[in-house]
C-alpha cells in the first residue's frame, strides 16, 4: 500500500507539472499563432512565408523539437509532454509545419540513430536554422512495395554515382537536402541491396518537377537523378544495409501525428455545424443524425489514437496497432469531407482557391475530400495497413512470396 | 487495465468456458453469486467491494463474450438504486439479499409506467429480463418524481414471457394494473428520483455498449479462427486477401468502439452531449459496430453460419437486440445531433 501511495504522489506531481506546462504553452500560443494564416495562404509564396515565420517562432520557443533528445534545443520532453504540446497546437489551430516535417521527424530520428557524432553536430543544428529536407523513397514502380526500388548507385572511388527517378516526395521543390534510398546490389533479397544516402538537392544532375495534383496543389514532386555524385561520406549505415536505416525513418512519428490530426478533426466539427445552419438544415433529423454519427466517430478516432499512444508509452503496443489508428483516421476523415460536400450541394462544386498547407479540414469541401486520399494512400496505403492488421494482429497467413501469375512474367 | 479488472476478466474466463456460448442459466447465476459479483459496485460501508464503472464494464464485456443468460445488469441497476436510496425501508437487509443472489429486475428498454391521480401505477414494462426468477421490478413514473420497487407476486402484476429471436436473454412483458405503491418500497422521490433515473439510464446504456464490444470481439475471434481452419481450393480461406481485408476492417471498427467505451468509462470523452446522451451515443456506436461484425460473420462463415448448430446466429440476434435496448440508434443519434449543433453554435 505504501508503494502505491508513493506512486500516486509521483503521479500527482507529474500531473501538476503537466498542467503548468499546458498553461505555459497555451498562453504562448494565444499570443503567437498567426491569426490570419488561412486567409493569407492562397498561393505557394505566401504558404512559404507562413511556414518559415511560424517555424522560426516555434523553434525559438522550444516547441518545434519536443521529441528531440535532451541536450538539443527544445528537446528532452517526455511523451506525455509532447502529446500535450500537440494537443495545444491543434486546439489553437496553428499551422502544421509541413515544410519542415521530414527534417524535424524523419531526418532527425534517422540521424540520431545512425549518423556519426560529427554528422549529427553538423546536420542537426542546420535543421533548427531552417534547412528543408525531403524524402527520396518512393519510385514510379516502387510505391507500397518500397523495397523493389531501382534507383541505381555505383561506387566510383569516394563517390556514388546515382541514376534514376523518385516520386511523391513532399515539397521536394523547396528542399535543401534529401534522404535518398538507392540500389547498390541486385543480389539476394531485394531488401538486402539498398543503401541510405544523404543528398544535397543542389548537386549537379538533380532535377525536381512538382506534380500537379487534382486539387491544384503541388505538394509532391518527382526527382530525376542523372549521374548525380554523392560522397561516400554521406552514407548512413553500411552499403547494402540501408533497409535497416529506413526502419528508423519510418518509425519516427510514434503516433503523435495521428493524435494531433484527430484532435484537429474534432476542432473542425464547427465547420459542419456552421454549414448545417447556413443551409437551413438544423431541424432536419436526418442531418442531425449524420452530424451526431460523425461527432461520435471523430471521438472514437481520438480515443483510438490516444489509447495507442498510452500503450506505446507503456511499451505495450503491438505491430499492427498503429495501422488500425491510421486506417480509422483515414476513414473518418473521408466521412467528414463527404458530409461537408454533401451538405454544401452545388456551392461545394464552385471551385474556390485552396489554402496551401491548410491541413485536412479547410471547409473547401471538394478539396478536402480529394486531400483525404493522402491518408488512405500515402505512408502505406489502406490496403497495406489491412494486410498488416490481418497478418500481425489477427494471425491470418501471408501470401506465399513465390506466387506468380503464369504467362505474365515477373 | 488495472489489477482489479484483469483479475475480474480472468475469473470470468474461468467461470464461463470461452468456447461455450449461452451457458446454463441457473449454474451461471449461482457461479456469479458465489464469486461475490453482485457486491462488486456496492460501497464498502454497506458490505460491498466498492468498485465502480470500470470494473462493471469488464464483467459486462465478459458476459457479452459468452452470451451468458444472467440477470447481472438488472441486479446491478437495482443495487445502484438501493445503495443510493434514503427512503427504502431496511436498506441493509436489501443489500444483503442482493449479495445473497436475490434477483430484482428492471426493463432494459424503459422503466417508465403511468401513475394515476390516486397514486396507483399502470402500464406495460417491455424487455424485463428474468422476471420469472425475480422478486421485484424497478419502476419510474413519467414525471420522474418517483422511483420504486414493485413486488412481482402481487395480484395486480402479471408477466408474460416473450419469445425472442435472441434467446440469450429471457425477456418478459410485465403489466401493472392499478398497482399500489408501497411506501416502504420507494427508492427515491422528487429531484433524487430524477437524478437516479438519469444515472440508471446511463448505466444501462454503458452496460449495453460494453456487452456489445465483448460480444463483437468474440464474434470476430470466432470468424477469424474459422477462416484459418476452413480449406477451399487447397488453401485456408484466411489466405485470401479479399477476406483478410474484410476482417481487418472489422478489427479496426472493433478497436475504435472498444477505445470509445474505455474513454467514456474514464470520463474523458470530449463529446458535446449531456451524460445520458453521451452514453446513448457510445451505446449506439458500439451496438452498430457489433451488428456490422455479426452481419459479416455469418457471410464469412458461409453455409455453416446459417445452421442453428453453429453459434454465429446467436451473436447476430443479440446484436440486433442490443441496438434496440435502452433506446434505438436513430433516437439517440437524433438527440445527440441536436446537442452537437447547439454546442457548436
Amino acid at each position: 500500500m505504501r508503494i502505491q501511495a508513493e506512486a500516486e504522489r509521483v503521479d500527482v506531481t507529474a500531473q501538476s507539472d503537466l498542467e503548468s506546462l499546458r498553461q505555459e504553452v497555451r498562453s504562448w500560443l494565444d499570443e503567437n499563432v498567426p491569426r490570419d494564416w488561412r486567409e493569407v495562404a492562397k498561393d505557394q509564396g505566401q504558404f512559404l512565408n507562413v511556414q518559415k515565420s511560424w517555424f522560426r517562432k516555434l523553434v525559438d520557443a522550444g516547441y518545434a523539437t519536443p521529441h528531440w533528445p535532451a541536450g538539443w534545443p527544445g528537446g528532452g520532453r517526455s511523451l506525455a509532454e509532447q502529446k500535450l504540446i500537440y494537443e495545444e497546437l491543434a486546439r489553437a489551430d496553428a499551422p502544421r509545419l509541413i515544410l519542415y516535417f521530414v527534417a524535424l521527424y524523419h531526418t532527425a530520428s534517422t540521424l540520431l540513430a545512425w549518423a556519426t557524432p560529427q554528422q549529427q553536430t553538423e546536420l542537426l543544428p542546420r535543421i533548427l536554422q531552417g534547412e528543408v529536407w525531403c524524402q527520396g523513397f518512393s519510385e514510379p514502380n516502387a510505391g507500397s512495395d518500397l523495397a523493389s526500388l531501382r534507383c541505381k548507385a555505383e561506387r566510383r572511388g569516394d563517390v556514388y554515382v546515382v541514376n534514376g527517378q523518385k516520386i511523391w516526395s513532399t515539397l521536394a521543390q523547396y528542399a535543401d537536402k534529401c534522404l535518398l534510398l538507392v540500389r547498390t546490389s541486385s543480389d539476394g533479397p531485394k531488401q538486402a541491396g539498398i543503401t541510405f544516402l544523404l543528398m544535397d538537392m543542389r548537386s549537379k544532375g538533380v532535377t525536381v518537377r512538382p506534380i500537379n495534383q487534382i486539387t491544384g496543389d503541388e505538394e509532391f514532386s518527382e526527382i530525376f537523378l542523372d549521374d548525380v555524385e554523392i560522397p561516400v561520406a554521406n552514407r548512413l549505415g553500411e552499403e547494402n544495409q540501408g533497409w535497416a536505416v529506413t526502419q528508423s525513418t519510418l518509425s519516427s512519428e510514434r503516433g503523435l501525428t495521428l493524435l494531433e490530426l484527430s484532435d484537429r478533426l474534432r476542432g473542425a466539427l464547427w465547420r459542419i455545424a456552421a454549414l448545417i445552419r447556413e443551409k437551413g438544415r438544423s431541424d432536419d433529423q436526418g442531418v442531425q443524425r449524420d452530424f451526431a454519427r460523425l461527432t461520435t466517430r471523430v471521438e472514437a478516432c481520438r480515443a483510438l489514437a490516444d489509447q495507442f499512444l498510452l500503450k506505446h508509452m507503456a511499451g505495450e503496443d503491438q505491430i499492427g496497432d498503429a495501422s488500425i489508428v491510421k486506417l480509422f483516421y483515414a476513414r473518418v476523415l473521408r466521412e467528414f469531407a463527404t458530409l461537408g460536400s454533401r451538405l454544401g450541394g452545388i456551392d461545394a462544386q464552385y471551385r474556390l482557391p485552396i489554402t496551401y498547407g491548410g491541413g485536412q479540414e479547410t471547409g473547401n469541401w471538394m478539396a478536402d475530400f480529394m486531400n483525404s486520399y493522402a491518408w488512405s494512400i500515402a505512408a502505406g496505403s489502406d490496403e497495406i495497413q489491412k494486410n498488416v492488421v490481418a497478418e500481425r494482429l489477427l494471425g491470418m497467413p501471408r501470401e506465399p512470396k513465390n506466387w506468380t501469375l503464369q504467362g505474365a512474367g515477373q | 487495465m488495472n489489477i482489479v479488472r484483469t483479475e475480474l476478466q480472468d475469473s470470468a474466463r474461468k467461470l464461463f468456458d470461452p468456447a461455450s456460448y449461452v451457458p446454463d442459466r441457473q449454474k451461471s447465476w449461482d457461479g456469479i453469486v458465489e464469486m461475490g459479483w453482485p457486491a462488486l459496485a456496492i460501497p464498502e460501508e454497506l458490505g460491498g467491494l466498492g468498485e465502480g464503472k470500470a470494473a462493471l464494464t469488464t464483467l459486462y464485456r465478459e458476459i457479452g463474450r459468452v452470451l451468458a443468460p444472467v440477470p447481472f445488469l438488472p441486479v446491478m441497476l437495482a443495487a445502484q438504486a438501493i445503495c443510493q436510496s434514503h427512503t427504502l425501508a431496511n436498506r441493509e437487509s436489501w443489500v444483503e439479499r442482493l449479495i445473497a443472489g436475490e434477483v430484482i429486475t428492471c426493463s432494459l428498454l424503459d422503466p417508465i409506467v403511468d401513475c394515476h391521480s390516486n397514486g396507483k401505477l399502470s402500464g406495460t414494462l417491455d424487455a424485463v429480463p428474468d422476471a420469472d426468477k425475480a422478486s421485484h421490478v424497478l419502476v419510474v413514473t413519467p414525471d420522474k418524481r418517483l422511483c420504486a420497487l414493485v413486488a412481482l407476486d402481487r395480484p395486480s402484476v402479471t408477466m408474460t414471457g416473450r419469445r425472442m429471436w435472441d434467446e440469450s436473454r429471457p425477456l418478459f412483458d410485465v403489466v401493472l394494473n392499478h398497482t399500489e405503491v408501497q411506501p416502504d418500497l420507494v427508492l427515491a422521490r422528487d429531484d433524487d428520483a430524477a437524478r437516479l433515473a438519469a444515472e440508471l439510464q446511463e448505466h444501462l446504456l454503458l452496460a449495453t455498449a460494453a456487452d456489445s464490444v465483448g460480444a463483437a470481439a468474440a464474434t470476430l475471434d470466432m470468424t477469424v479462427e474459422y477462416l484459418k481452419t476452413r480449406r477451399q481450393f487447397d488453401r485456408p480461406l484466411a489466405l485470401f486477401q479479399a477476406l483478410k481485408h474484410r476482417c481487418a476492417d472489422l478489427k479496426a471498427l472493433l478497436d475504435s468502439a472498444d477505445a470509445l467505451v474505455e474513454k467514456y468509462v474514464a470520463g474523458d470523452t470530449g463529446l458535446p452531449f449531456d451524460a445520458v446522451t453521451g452514453a446513448g451515443a457510445v451505446k449506439s456506436y458500439a451496438a452498430w459496430v457489433f451488428r456490422a461484425i455479426a452481419e459479416e460473420a455469418i457471410q464469412l462463415h458461409g453455409g455453416i453460419g446459417l445452421t442453428s448448430e453453429h453459434p454465429c446466429h446467436l451473436f447476430l440476434k443479440r446484436s440486433f437486440l442490443n441496438a434496440s435496448l435502452g433506446g434505438t440508434i436513430d433516437e439517440w443519434e437524433t438527440v445527440a445531433g441536436q446537442q452537437a449543433l447547439a454546442a457548436n453554435s
